[in-house]
C-alpha cells in the first residue's frame, strides 16, 4: 500500500536484529585477559603526568615523544581510571595519590608502587610537585612557603600519600596576616588544600584561597601577579624561568601503571612498558609470564 | 510618553546589539590570536598536515578535521532518522496521553548536561561496543551514537514545531484526494514542513560539531585518521580542550588556530543554511 511504512518496518526489523546480535555477543566474554590486543591509554600532550611518564620510561628519547599514535588519549585521571576499569585489555598510568582499588597497579621491574619504594629510590617512575613564586613574594607568602617546607608541612605531604622532601626543621610563624592566593595544577591542588588548612590552624589570621586550574595557568598567573604562589606538576619551562619564576619542589609524586583487575599480568619491566607505549608490543600474550 | 517610548526603544536596541557585539569580539580575538600561529606553521602544513605532535613541533590538524566530519556524519546517520520520525509521530500519530509523556521526555533530554551524556557513554555505550566487537570501545561508533542521541531533542523539537505549523487544510486536502493518513503525513505535511525540518537538522549538526566534553570521554582521542568505525578519533573541539590546560607558546597558539578552523566550519554551516533558506523563499 505504501512504501514508506514498509520501509519503516524493515528499518525496525534490522534494528531489532542488531540488538539481538549485541546481546548474543556479550555472552562470550572471557574474564582473564592475558591474551588479546592491548588498549594503550595515555594522557594528553603537554600533561605533567605524561611528560614525566614518557621521560622516565624512555618513551620520550629526549628528541621526540614516541608514544604510539594508536594510543587513546584522555585529559583526566578519572576518565583514565574508568576506561581501564571497564576494559579488560587496557593499560594506563595515574598519580599514585589517586590510585584506588577499582584498578590494579602493576609492579615495575618487580617493584611495587608504594611510598616506601619511591622514597628508597627502587620505584623510579615519579615526578616533582613544584610551587613557584616571583621575586617579590609577600610576607605571608614567604611564611606559608616556610610552613610547607617545615616538619609540620612535610608531615601533611606524607600523610596525603606523596613523598616528603627534606625539611627545614620546626615551623615558626612570622605572624603575617592578610590574603594569599595559591593556584595551578589540579594534581597539586588536593595536597595544597590540606597544607592551607594545617597552616590556618597555626596562623588563624591568614586567609589562603587555593584555586584549581592547571600547571601552565598556575605559572602564567603567578608571573602576571594574579596568584601569589603557583602550583605545577611538571618542571618549569625555560620561558617561565626567564620570566622570573623560582621553583621550589614541595613533594614527589609516584606514577602508578594501571591495568584492569581481570588482567592476570602483575609485573612489567620498564622496557616492556616502553615497548607497549611505543607500539612495539601490541598483544598481552607477548608480556604475560 | 514620547520620551519613555524612545528610551525603551534604545534599551531594546542595545539588547539586540549585545549579541552582535559579542560575536564580533569573539571573532576578532579568535583570529587575532590564531592567524599568526597558522602563518608561523604554514597554512598548508597546518590544514593538511597528517601529524599532530606538539612536543615534536608537528602541528597538522587534518586528522582532527576529518575526525570532526566523521563523527558529525555519524551523528546525523543515527540522530536524523530517529529525530524526524519521532517528530512525525508526535505531531500526527501520537495519542494525547502518550504525548504528555513523550514531549517532556524529549525536553528533558535537551536539559541533560553534556558531561552526564559523556559519563553515560563511558559506562554504557563504550563497554557495550567492547563486548560486541572485542575491541576497545572508545571509537567513532561510540561517539556517533552518543552524539546522535544528543542532537535528538534539537531535531525533534524544531521539526515538530514546523510540522505543527503546517496548515490543516493541506492534510485535509490530501485526504480528500483519496490519500491515506500515512501518505498524507509523509508526502504532504512533511514536505510542506521541509525547511523547518532542515533547520532542525542544521542546528543538530551545529551541536554535534561543537560538542566537546561528551566526545572526549568516549572517542579515544587518537590524533590519527580513523581507519574504520571501530577506531578512535579526535575531533577539533577535543583537541583544543585536551591540551589547552598545559599548552604554552606556539602549542597554545596552534590550539587557538584550531578554534579558528572550527569557527570557519560553523560559519560555513550557517551560511549554507541561510543560502538554502533564501533559495527556498524564492522558489
Amino acid at each position: 500500500m505504501n512504501k514508506f511504512v514498509k520501509g519503516m518496518f524493515a528499518f525496525g526489523l534490522s534494528a531489532a536484529t542488531l540488538v539481538g546480535c549485541s546481546s548474543s555477543g556479550s555472552g562470550e566474554e572471557d574474564a582473564s585477559a592475558a591474551s588479546g590486543s592491548i588498549t594503550v591509554v595515555s594522557r594528553e600532550d603537554g600533561s605533567g603526568t605524561r611528560g614525566a611518564f614518557t621521560e622516565l620510561l624512555g618513551i620520550d628519547d629526549g628528541e621526540k615523544d614516541n608514544t604510539t599514535s594508536s594510543a587513546q588519549i584522555t585529559n583526566s585521571t578519572s576518565v583514565m581510571m574508568t576506561t581501564v576499569e571497564g576494559n579488560d585489555y587496557a593499560i594506563g598510568y595515574i598519580s599514585l595519590g589517586s590510585l584506588n582499588d577499582t584498578v590494579k597497579a602493576v609492579k615495575v621491574d618487580g617493584v611495587e608502587a608504594t611510598q616506601e619504594n619511591i622514597e628508597s629510590g627502587e620505584y623510579t617512575v615519579s615526578r616533582p610537585f613544584i610551587v613557584c613564586t616571583t621575586g617579590e613574594v609577600s610576607e605571608l607568602g614567604q611564611d606559608f612557603m616556610n610552613f610547607i617546607m617545615s616538619d609540620e608541612g612535610q608531615a601533611v605531604v606524607a600523610e596525603e600519600g606523596y613523598i616528603a622532601m627534606e625539611t627545614t626543621g620546626a615551623f615558626e610563624s612570622n605572624g603575617a596576616t592578610g590574603d594569599l592566593t595559591v593556584g595551578g595544577s589540579s594534581s597539586v591542588t588536593p595536597v595544597m588544600e590540606k597544607l592551607a588548612e594545617a597552616y590556618k590552624k597555626i596562623n588563624a589570621d591568614a586567609n589562603i584561597s587555593v584555586q584549581q586550574t592547571d600547571s601552565t595557568t598556575g605559572a602564567e598567573s603567578t608571573i602576571s601577579g594574579v596568584y601569589d604562589i603557583g602550583m605545577c606538576s611538571r618542571e618549569l619551562t625555560d620561558d617561565e624561568k626567564d620570566a622570573g619564576l623560582t621553583p621550589t619542589t614541595i613533594a614527589i609524586d609516584g606514577i602508578a601503571v594501571i591495568v584492569n583487575k581481570n588482567n592476570s599480568v602483575d609485573n612489567l619491566t620498564s622496557d616492556q612498558i616502553k615497548e607497549i607505549y611505543t607500539g612495539e608490543i601490541t598483544e598481552w600474550a607477548d608480556v604475560a609470564e | 510618553m514620547q520620551l519613555r517610548e524612545n528610551a525603551m526603544r534604545i534599551v531594546f536596541m542595545l539588547a539586540a546589539c549585545f549579541s552582535i557585539v559579542a560575536v564580533f569580539f569573539i571573532c576578532f580575538y579568535l583570529f587575532i590570536n590564531g592567524l599568526p600561529a597558522i602563518a608561523k606553521i604554514g597554512p598548508l602544513n597546518f590544514l593538511t598536515g597528517m601529524e599532530w605532535a606538539p612536543s615534536n613541533e608537528l602541528y597538522g590538524i587534518f586528522p582532527m578535521i576529518i575526525g570532526s566530519i566523521y563523527v558529525t556524519a555519524g551523528a546525523i546517520i543515527v540522530g536524523v532518522p530517529i529525530g524526524i520520525l519521532t517528530a512525525v509521530y508526535m505531531a500526527y500519530f501520537c495519542p494525547k496521553k502518550i504525548y504528555r509523556i513523550v514531549k517532556p521526555a524529549v525536553e528533558l533530554l535537551a536539559g541533560i548536561p553534556s558531561i552526564v551524556y559523556g559519563f553515560f557513554g563511558l559506562v554504557v555505550i563504550v563497554p557495550l561496543i567492547q563486548d560486541v566487537f572485542h575491541t576497545s570501545g572508545n571509537t567513532v561508533l561510540a561517539a556517533s551514537v552518543l552524539l546522535g542521541i544528543m542532537i535528538l531533542p534539537t531535531i525533534v523539537s524544531v521539526s515538530e514545531a514546523s510540522l505543527q505549523a503546517v496548515p490543516d487544510s493541506y492534510y485535509e486536502g490530501s485526504l480528500a484526494l483519496g490519500a491515506s493518513h500515512e501518505r498524507s503525513v509523509y508526502f504532504v505535511c512533511l514536505k510542506a514542513a521541509k525547511s523547518g525540518v532542515l533547520a532542525g537538522v542544521i542546528l543538530g549538526v551545529g551541536r554535534a560539531i561543537g560538542e566537546t566534553m561528551a566526545v572526549i570521554m568516549v572517542a579515544g582521542n587518537q590524533a590519527v585518521i580513523p581507519g574504520s568505525l571501530l577506531h578512535g578519533v579526535r575531533t577539533m573541539t577535543a583537541n583544543i580542550v585536551l591540551e589547552m590546560g598545559y599548552a604554552s607558546g606556539l602549542h597554545r597558539e596552534a590550539l587557538i588556530a584550531t578554534a579558528c578552523v572550527l569557527f570557519v566550519f560553523i560559519m560555513i554551516i550557517n551560511l549554507s543554511f541561510s543560502a538554502l533558506k533564501r533559495k527556498e523563499a524564492k522558489a
